[in-house]
C-alpha cells in the first residue's frame, strides 16, 4: 500500500536559523572526504590566501541544519519516516566564501513535492530551497536540496 | 600538480579534468562523514537498519560522492573556484566501491573580466556505472 505524501507542504518556510562556521568543524569535513587541501587545513595557507583565511569546501553549507529543530517533523508531516528517503539532487551556488567564525542566517523552504514512477516503484520528490546571508544581509550561497521518498 | 590552478586561456572546450580515484569506501568513512557533516540516518550505518529499509545493505551519503566531485573539481581548478555545482544521484556508492571523479569542459564565458567555465562533472564505480553526474560553474583568473 503506496503512501500518500502530503504536497500541503509546498510553500511551508521554515523558522530562519543562525549557523556559525567553526574552524575545526570546517577542516573536520575536508578530511572525512579526504580532501587535504591546504586551502581548508592551514591556517598559514589561508592567511596568505585572498580570503585572508582558511575556506570551506564547496558542499561544506550542504550540512547547515537548524540545531534546535525536530529533524524528524517534516518527515512525519509528509507521511514519511527516514528510512524511506534517499538524497536525488543537489544543486549549490556560491557567491562568496564562508569565513571561519562567522555567523550566517539560513531560510529555507519547500518549493516543489511532485511524484515519478522510478526503477523500484512509485516515488516523490521533495524540493528545499535555502539561502544562506551574512551579516550584512548578502547572499553568500544558495542551495536546492531533492529528497526522495520511496512510496 | 597536485593542488591546481588554471587560467582561463589555457583551458580549452572539451579539455578532461585529472580523474580523481577515491575508495575502496569503508565504513569508517561514513562514520567520519556521518560526525562531520551531522548526517547520522542510521542507513549509512547500521547494515540491519538499511537491509529492513529494502536497501540491501548500508551505502555512503550522496554528499559524500557530490564532495569527491567538488574535490575533483577543485584539485583542477583551485579552492574556492566553484561557483556552482549541481548534482544527481544516479545510483548507490556500497562499501568497498571505487569512484572515480571525472569532468569535462563544456563551455567558456568572460563577462566584466569574469571568467568561467562550464564543466560537464560525473563520477563512476569500478564498474563503469555513472553514480553521480552532473554540472559545475567555476572561475577562472586571466594571464592579463
Amino acid at each position: 500500500m503506496p503512501t500518500q505524501i502530503n504536497k500541503g507542504v509546498v510553500g511551508k518556510e521554515f523558522p530562519p536559523y543562525v549557523v556559525t562556521v567553526e574552524r575545526g568543524k570546517l577542516k573536520e569535513f575536508a578530511r572525512a572526504i579526504g580532501d587535504l587541501n591546504p586551502f581548508y587545513l592551514d591556517d598559514r595557507v589561508g592567511r596568505a590566501s585572498e580570503w585572508g583565511d582558511v575556506i570551506a569546501p564547496p558542499t561544506f553549507p550542504v550540512t547547515f541544519r537548524d540545531e534546535g529543530a525536530d529533524t524528524g517533523a517534516l518527515l512525519r508531516e509528509l507521511g514519511t519516516d527516514i528510512s524511506r528517503v534517499l538524497h536525488g539532487e543537489q544543486e549549490l551556488e556560491i557567491f562568496r566564501q564562508l569565513a571561519p567564525g562567522e555567523s550566517y542566517l539560513c531560510r529555507t523552504k519547500v518549493v516543489d513535492v511532485y511524484e515519478k514512477a522510478g526503477k523500484s516503484g512509485p516515488m516523490a520528490f521533495v524540493v528545499r530551497e535555502t539561502a544562506v546571508t551574512d551579516r550584512a544581509n548578502e547572499v553568500v550561497a544558495t542551495l536546492r536540496h531533492t529528497t526522495v521518498i520511496r512510496l | 600538480m597536485k593542488y591546481g590552478k588554471v587560467y582561463v586561456e589555457d583551458v580549452q572546450v572539451g579539455d578532461e579534468l585529472p580523474p580523481l580515484v577515491k575508495g575502496p569506501i569503508q565504513q569508517i568513512q561514513l562514520t567520519r562523514y556521518a560526525g562531520a557533516s551531522g548526517d547520522f540516518n542510521p542507513i549509512h550505518q547500521d547494515d540491519e537498519f538499511a537491509k529492513a529499509a529494502g536497501m540491501g545493505g548500508v551505502f555512503a551519503h550522496g554528499m559524500l560522492s557530490m564532495g569527491f566531485v567538488a574535490q575533483a573539481v577543485t584539485d583542477w581548478a583551485g579552492a574556492g573556484a566553484v561557483r556552482k555545482l549541481g548534482v544527481r544521484f544516479a545510483a548507490l556508492v556500497r562499501l568497498k566501491d571505487v569512484v572515480t571523479c571525472r569532468g569535462r569542459v563544456l563551455s567558456k564565458a568572460s563577462k566584466d573580466d569574469v571568467h568561467t567555465a562550464e564543466l560537464e562533472v560525473w563520477a563512476e564505480n569500478q564498474r563503469g556505472e555513472k553514480v553521480v553526474a552532473g554540472k559545475a560553474t567555476v572561475a577562472l583568473p586571466s594571464r592579463h
